[in-house]
């Protein structure tokens, strides 16, 4: 570790895994809502526990990706954080925050909570992904401001390279966007046309740059390839996330009342949406393959090269299936969207923040790497989640083939509810799996805890 | 260029391909662009089949020669963006300025017409949505019209940069041209496509 | 390779683009809200439909159902519901009050909300302006 104050990133790194194990508990009781259904009624209904599993997911990839612009920023502008003081505040501040609103969400019904929040002043509640209440909002729109405060301070007096440019306009971008989350019309049409403006500008726009800027960071680091080679690179894969990326919310826009044009905009904008991603993975591996140094942290590095393939299939691969016009008009809305769901996110954002916790806690221990049986284990986990995540995305993408045949492509289409039954089986192995992606959480989780030469190499520093 | 970096192609072209004139990223983007307009190409030819009757009615509500005209002024301006480059490349820059320059007018010349026809169409009440068709003629023309803007600002970049030639290098000029012509070379295909064949 | 590939031509070539795509997107938003009142089914858009896009809201009916396929796939599609239970106001209310208290032993169930007449008028209003908005005729069969 270069600099005292990247030091602040490991208490967003820890809070980031706690609530991705918290994340992954209430996965597993919705799963299992699709088979049980009256599994815990009333007392968590799906819809509640969705929304946990949801926005935990969203408030934890937010602390990575502030975790580890605390570690990088420092490093890459060859400075000191700004206000190390106001980073460990908002870790606070944003922990609180979100885990009122979690027992919000557990301990009072939706409707209430709406109340008590005063969420009849500006109405924002209840849309999908932007649950939290006003209040919430509010809070997380101070979070982010303090946050980009402390690291554009840090950015614009210190050594501005590529990386954090990239990175910060990426941070900025995910900001303004989410000030979208306070307009919410009567119109239906309106809502959802600017609803995606928050949500799919997000996650294929600009937390792309996120992911991109993190990613070279950690190349550059364990490659010890030039500088320059990287972000080059770095700037022809993000301009093409947005020169696809942009278009390509019309895939968005098919069958929510605005214009049939947006059929061919969307479908032809996001049919290219894979390449940034294709050009992502194949410039990983040929850092790797052409690295000057045998970087020991063997799992980062693992991690990585893991992030690039797996966002190309989640994200591109799996996007691409259900993004064309025709084929979408049978499967929106249905467990095809959740298999894609469920793998991009995992693909491209979890795994980069495993990715950077990966590399960067071993060296604000002080060490380059972790010993190699932790390695280890931390590579099982790698194996456990990735693997188990694929399946996770089979399963749904079997149970969404029976759903879109029965219910929307046969000449007797059936009811809703007639076919998730027959869809049980899928839902079951999905659950199964889930089971299994837990227990790699958790080893990942573990092999990061202090081990006894950690405490020692404390003891002599403080000494 | 200098006598050193001519004498070191000629050197290099004996046992290598020619390399690419302009920057690799540049190919990349021009990749993408011709990749998107080629998909729209498809996607046209697609949906005329689905309805050609109603393709080949409106097809001749367009203005052939206002189409034409603009043709011959991409044409005319690649040309001269081609003649820049040849003066370049023998050091007469100011010349090539003055090529350049003129392309920028042939730009001026196709944006001007195609206001006029944009502004018909629109007068008649014709939008995206209207039909198929005009959906097509209205985002594959418009698209192509934003990317001629686009490349009249590369134009000026370039016009500037001639100034100081030396510090931005031959590559960046080309890299420039390469665009250009991709403009050109994506109308010669729209221009029968849309409004000629039927 | 013996091409040259430089660092400040990729970042001409993000931010040229970027700032292009940007503005076409917002061309085509500026379109289609010239295009939505013929589409948006905006007539229907009552006080009373409002009042039931509020409650759609505040109880979160998108954390198990869709609406035009956007939401959760516990629950069956919305957009389409006025027409599946034969645009019927009395079918609608029936089955809403209808509705356990404590749910269907190891089945998927709605909670019952207890909503006043009012209520579920409004809510109905909401379904029925949702179901007349032109989407292109997405859902591809009545049930949705």
């Amino acid at each position: 570790m270069q600099y005292e104050s990247q030091n602040t990133a490991r208490l967003y790194f820890i809070g980031a895994i706690a609530l991705f194990i918290g994340q992954i508990l209430f996965g597993l009781i919705i799963g299992l809502q699709y088979v049980i259904g009256d599994f815990l009624f009333p007392e968590i209904p799906f819809n509640v526990a969705r929304m946990v599993h949801t926005n935990l997911l969203i408030v934890w990839l937010l602390m990575g990706f502030m975790g580890a612009s605390y570690y990088l920023v420092p490093e890459e502008a060859g400075r000191e954080l700004y206000s190390p003081f106001l980073a460990k505040l908002m870790f606070w501040v944003f922990l609180i925050a979100g885990a009122l609103t979690v027992i919000g969400y557990l301990s009072v019904p939706y409707a209430t909570l709406a109340d008590i929040t005063g969420n009849g002043i500006l109405p924002t509640m209840g849309r999908e992904f932007l649950e939290q209440p006003t209040i919430t909002k509010i809070g997380i729109v101070i979070v982010a401001l303090a946050f980009l405060y402390n690291v554009g301070m840090t950015v614009l007096t210190g050594r501005k390279t590529v990386v954090s440019l990239v990175l910060l306009t990426g941070l900025l971008g995910l900001a303004l966007l989410f000030l979208f989350a306070f307009y919410n019309p009567h119109n239906l049409v309106h809502d959802k046309y600017y609803w995606w403006w928050v949500v799919h500008l997000w996650v294929e726009g600009v937390w792309e740059l996120i992911l991109a800027a993190i990613l070279a960071f950690v190349l550059i680091k364990t490659t010890g390839l030039d500088r320059e080679v990287i972000e080059k690179w770095l700037y022809v894969i993000i301009a093409m996330t947005l020169i696809t990326g942009i278009i390509g919310t019309g895939h968005h826009y098919f069958w929510i009342g605005v214009p049939g044009y947006w059929q061919w905009w969307g479908s032809i904008f996001s049919a290219m949406e894979p390449i940034p991603f294709f050009i992502m993975t194949l410039f990983a591996f040929n850092a790797v393959n052409k690295r000057k140094r045998e970087h020991p942290n063997k799992a980062a590095v693992l991690w990585a090269l893991g992030t690039a393939v797996l966002a190309f299939l989640g994200a591109g691969v799996w996007g691409f299936l259900s993004t064309l016009a025709p084929v979408n008009y049978y499967t929106h809305g249905t467990q095809i969207t959740a298999s894609h769901g469920h793998m991009a996110f995992y693909g491209a954002y979890v795994m980069v923040v495993l990715t950077i916790i990966s590399y960067a806690v071993p060296i604000l221990r002080g060490q380059e790497a972790k010993s190699n049986g932790m390695q280890v284990m931390e590579m099982w986990s790698f194996w456990l989640m990735s693997v188990s995540m694929v399946f996770i995305t089979l399963f749904l993408t079997g149970a969404g083939v029976v759903q879109v045949y029965l219910q929307r492509f046969t000449d007797t289409p059936q009811p809703f509810m007639v076919v998730q039954q027959k869809m049980e089986i899928f839902y079951w192995l999905r659950e199964l799996s889930g089971v299994i992606f837990l227990i790699g959480a958790i080893l990942y989780a573990l092999s990061f805890l202090p081990t006894s030469t950690h405490k020692q190499q404390a003891s002599t520093t403080s000494a | 260029m200098s006598d050193a970096i001519k004498s070191e192609r000629k050197s290099l072209k004996k046992d290598l391909p020619e390399p690419l004139p302009g920057d690799l990223a540049m190919w990349f983007f021009i990749f993408a662009e011709l990749f998107v307009f080629m998909i729209f190409f498809a996607s046209y030819a697609y949906a005329r089949s689905q309805n050609v009757a109603l393709f080949d009615t409106y097809q001749k509500t367009l203005d052939r020669n206002i189409g034409a005209i603009n043709t011959a002024f991409l044409i005319t301006g690649s040309l001269f963006v081609v003649l820049s480059m040849a003066c370049i490349h023998s050091g007469q820059v100011k010349k090539a300025r003055g090529w350049l320059v003129l392309a920028e007018g042939m730009g001026v010349g196709f944006l001007s017409l195609k206001i006029i026809e944009f502004s018909d169409k629109l007068s008649h009440g014709v939008s995206l949505s209207t039909n198929t068709f005009y959906m097509f003629y209205l985002s594959l023309t418009f698209f192509h019209f934003l990317h001629v803007i686009l490349g009249m600002v590369v134009l000026g970049i370039m016009i500037k940069a001639m100034s100081r030639i030396e510090e931005f290098g031959v590559h960046g000029i080309e890299s420039g041209a390469a665009y250009w012509h991709m403009i050109d070379l994506v109308w010669i295909v729209l221009f029968p496509l849309v409004y000629v064949i039927h | 390779m013996s091409e040259i590939f430089t660092k400040s031509m990729a970042r001409n070539i993000y931010y040229g683009g970027s700032a292009f795509f940007i503005l076409l997107f917002l061309a085509l938003t500026f379109d289609t809200h010239n295009a939505l009142p013929d589409r948006d089914n905006r007539e229907a858009l009552t006080s009373q439909a409002k009042a039931g896009k509020d409650l759609w809201e505040k109880y979160d009916c998108i954390g198990c159902h869709t609406l035009l396929g956007e939401g959760a796939y516990f629950a069956p599609e919305l957009g389409n519901v006025y027409e599946r239970f034969g645009e019927s106001k009395e079918a609608f209310i029936g089955f809403m009050k209808s509705r356990p208290k404590d749910g269907v032993p190891g089945r998927r169930s709605m909670p019952q909300f207890n909503f006043t007449d009012q209520e579920l008028d409004a809510l109905f209003e909401f379904l029925k302006y949702a179901d007349g908005i032109n989407n292109e005729n997405w859902p591809p069969n009545v049930q949705g």
